[in-house]
């Protein structure tokens, strides 16, 4: 569903991603992991079409992002760190209009589903300030889900999550995912990586540095003495313990 | 999905008066409305609905509507040049965090987001337009439809232009030489009219240099432009500023056609553009949001410091340098020392004679702009407490008295404001010394120049001084009416809020100034009854010295209002 073929993303002189590989099957859910500028953020903007490949080539549902936007974009939801609403939108009015901008014809019954799913029920006319971070977040993965896209991006996406929220979160990505979607979560939550994603993909100075599953990477030379937790694997993969 | 633009729109607009209606029940608004609104109706309503002999601004610039024409229309090719030559710093289109978010994920098309930028400019463009007919008072109905409608059509064409020249430029960066194959005859044309242009201008020299006065070198260029190869290259520059110069209907309509095609034209070209812009607006979303989030400008890289800070000293001294080092970000010691040469050049050529006309021309510039640094500069200025404001929290866990935090954060702006001030001063001074007066008035300044230019100095630190506290007062005092710099007020009541400041100010000003006068008056009088001569210097010095004290007593004061302060009282404006 999702296919990254050699994406090199350069700004500049500085080679944030460097031909990075990554394929997402429907069902599978792929944690994305890798040190502070790793080139994360960068490949999923460029997933998503936000900044265009330097080189490379990437394809959403058989669609390339560059070539064939529009339709690659239509299977695609990508639900950022921080959540950016329109500041005189209220909830209900973000939903409408996402669902115009992606020809949903059941608006009002999908945004109440996910409006009940997210605990968002009674802020239907709620505008961004009166809401908290967290809320701001679900709004924003509101929005991104509306479209019922077979192919999503979550960056961090726990961020200002309140547990309960945090459990919810986990068991949307893990239910979309079971109902085929093709899921990257980029976190620097190890646990919650390990918890649900059914691939990992280690990346660091912009190049794989390793992908399988967690007993794949375990069993990977040299990591194999890493230790069984990922956080150990993610240490000893990207150097950062001896 | 140009419906689907108009539905944010409408939304944005209802639930935006909305939020301003509700906001009312808070005084600070509702005052700040009624002081708003009180403004517009004097300044602009009021002024437009009483009847002006000659039929309003319109029937004026009629007389004139020749040479408004040649003007308008040398002004808009000089900024069509410009936006080729200078290009605007950041992306070709501005988006909101928002608007990357939602539309450039979404399964939008480059062109359609060209639409909605353009949508979304109408609201400005025509608000501009209303404002603008409103003020020139046309004296009948359809003479007010007709300006409104031609300055849509101006300012929509330039718009255009401005937005296709962005996207023709970043396309070049993008594709380099296979854009300039693209792009070769928007580019031919303006460098070929600029060419052309300059060789008029050239090839009518003698005819120019020749001429006796300014009025004369202005007739000589209109007949330039309007006249061969020149009047080519600006008539679809006239033809645009013709439409709402238009004195009649007919007038009008006949200028209609040549504008409507041009903003045809224009449109053509914006909408042909295949530069993907998307990247530099995402990342200019995230520099203004930055911006807008952090109450100073964004570091572009390490700033050096203006002074080597002692390990110990007064905390006034750690406070100002580190408002220093944010100034710094902006305007530093080096750019402000770089004017020094120009000073020294231009005091070189008054001295010798020569060039008196610049000389005189500067000195006049150099006098308003001290007064405008000394009056407007502490309220430009805003790098102390107004800044600092949604620091507080911060600043208030560090072991500093209230009073030395407000005398740290006042001493930058004064320090920047009377540099630039004293900068006007000496140029002012320097350049009217070389400068021949007949006037008998003129020359007793003149002879006692030395002395003027003293006080002015002495007198000039303590005005700043006096309005940066009073700033700082009004922000310890009112917290929730000062708009820091990361806030985004608008709205009329805004401008009210603004209005009432201001006049706070001016009082504030004018109370701290009287005693200071009264004492330099004394002492000045005693000076003269003693001795027979006027003095200029001394008084100043005391008018200074006691301003400088009541500003100290002010901090002391404004300091345990500070030190009481409770940052969770402190709301943001908006």
């Amino acid at each position: 569903m999702i296919d990254v073929q050699h994406l090199t993303k350069v700004y500049g002189t500085f080679k944030a991603v460097d031909a990075f590989s990554v394929h997402v099957a429907p069902g599978e859910v792929v944690g994305l992991i890798g040190p502070n500028g790793a080139g994360k953020t960068s490949t999923l903007r460029c997933i998503v079409g936000i900044q265009a490949p330097s080189a490379g080539r990437i394809t959403v549902g058989g669609r390339d992002i560059v070539a064939d936007a529009v339709e690659a974009k239509r299977r695609l939801a990508f639900m950022a760190d921080e959540p950016q609403l329109f500041e005189y939108l209220t909830v209900m009015e973000h939903l409408r209009l996402t669902g115009r901008l992606y020809r949903v014809t059941n608006v009002e019954s999908r945004a109440r589903t996910l409006l009940d799913e997210l605990q968002l029920t009674g802020k239907e006319h709620a505008l961004p300030a009166e809401l908290s971070r967290g809320m701001k977040q679900k709004v924003a993965i509101a929005c991104g889900l509306l479209h019922e896209p077979a192919a999503m991006l979550f960056d961090e996406p726990l961020t200002g999550l309140d547990p309960l929220g945090i459990r919810h979160m986990k068991e949307t990505i893990v239910s979309r995912g079971r109902n085929g979607a093709a899921i990257i979560v980029s976190s620097h939550l190890l646990h919650l990586v390990e918890e649900i994603c059914t691939r990992i993909v280690i990346i660091d100075h912009g190049r794989k540095i390793a992908d399988g599953t967690l007993a794949e990477l375990k069993a990977l030379p040299g990591l194999a003495a890493a230790g069984s937790s990922l956080e150990q694997i993610f240490l000893t993969a990207t150097a950062r313990e001896p | 999905m140009l419906g689907t633009f108009l539905y944010l729109t409408r939304c944005t607009i209802k639930n935006r008066v909305r939020r301003r209606l509700q906001r009312l029940r808070e005084p600070r608004y509702l005052v700040g409305l009624v002081v708003g609104l009180a403004y517009m109706y004097l300044m602009v309503f009021r002024r437009s609905g009483r009847p002006r002999p000659g039929g309003g601004g319109l029937a004026v610039m009629s007389q004139f509507a020749a040479p408004a024409e040649f003007v308008g229309s040398v002004l808009l090719l000089a900024a069509a040049a410009l936006a080729w030559l200078w290009p605007a710093a950041g992306a070709p289109l501005a988006f909101s965090r928002a608007e990357v978010q939602f539309f450039f994920q979404a399964p939008v098309t480059r062109r359609e987001l060209v639409h909605y930028k353009l949508l979304r400019s109408q609201l400005g463009i025509l608000f501009g337009s209303a404002i603008a007919t409103i003020v020139m008072r046309p004296s009948t109905m359809s003479g007010g439809w007709t300006l409104l409608v031609g300055l849509w059509l101006l300012l929509m064409t330039v718009r255009l232009h401005l937005m296709g020249v962005a996207l023709t430029r970043r396309s070049l960066v993008e594709y380099g030489r296979s854009a300039l194959a693209r792009h070769w005859a928007p580019l031919a044309v303006v460098l070929g009219g600029l060419g052309l242009l300059a060789s008029t201008v050239i090839g009518d020299w003698s005819t120019l240099a020749a001429l006796p006065d300014a009025s004369g070198v202005f007739h000589e260029l209109q007949r330039l432009g309007t006249t061969g190869a020149a009047a080519i290259v600006l008539w679809p520059f006239r033809a645009l500023v013709r439409v709402p110069l238009s004195m009649s209907t007919a007038e009008f309509l006949a200028a209609l056609p040549a504008a409507l095609a041009l903003l045809a034209l224009n449109y053509a070209w914006v909408i042909r553009a295949d530069a993907a812009f998307e990247e530099a607006s995402a990342e200019h979303a995230e520099q203004r949001a930055q911006e807008r989030r952090s109450p100073r400008p964004i570091a572009r890289g390490a700033m050096a410091a203006p002074f080597r800070l002692a390990p110990a000293g007064p905390p006034e001294t750690a406070i100002l340098w580190k408002n220093l080092i944010l100034v710094g970000r902006y305007l530093s010691l080096r750019t402000l020392l770089r004017l020094l040469p120009i000073l020294v050049v231009f005091g070189i050529i008054a001295q010798s004679g020569a060039g008196r006309g610049i000389s005189a021309f500067l000195a006049t510039l150099c006098l308003p702009l001290a007064g405008m640094a000394v009056l407007l500069g502490p309220q430009m200025m805003r790098n102390d407490l107004r800044q600092d404001l949604s620091n507080l929290a911060m600043l208030k866990t560090w072991p500093v008295r209230g009073a030395a935090l407000i005398r740290g954060e006042v001493l930058a702006p004064v320090a920047v404001v009377t540099a630039a001030a004293w900068l006007f001063i000496l140029t002012a001074a320097v350049l009217f010394g070389a400068l021949p007066l007949t006037d008998r008035t003129a020359g007793a300044i003149m002879a006692n120049r030395v002395s003027y230019t003293l006080a002015a100095l002495a007198v000039a630190p303590a005005l700043i001084l006096s309005q940066t506290v009073v700033q700082n007062a009004l922000a310890v005092l009112f917290p929730a009416w000062v708009v820091s710099a990361g806030s985004r007020a608008r709205g009329i009541d805004a401008m009210g809020q603004r209005l009432l400041m201001l006049a706070g100010n001016l009082l504030a000003l004018a109370l701290s100034v009287l005693p200071a006068a009264v004492v330099a008056g004394v002492v000045a009088f005693g000076v003269y009854t003693v001795t027979g001569a006027v003095p200029i210097l001394v008084p100043a010095v005391i008018l200074a010295a006691v301003v400088a004290a009541e500003c100290w007593v002010a901090t002391e004061l404004l300091g345990r209002v500070l030190d009481r302060t409770d940052v969770t009282a402190i709301e943001p404006v908006e």
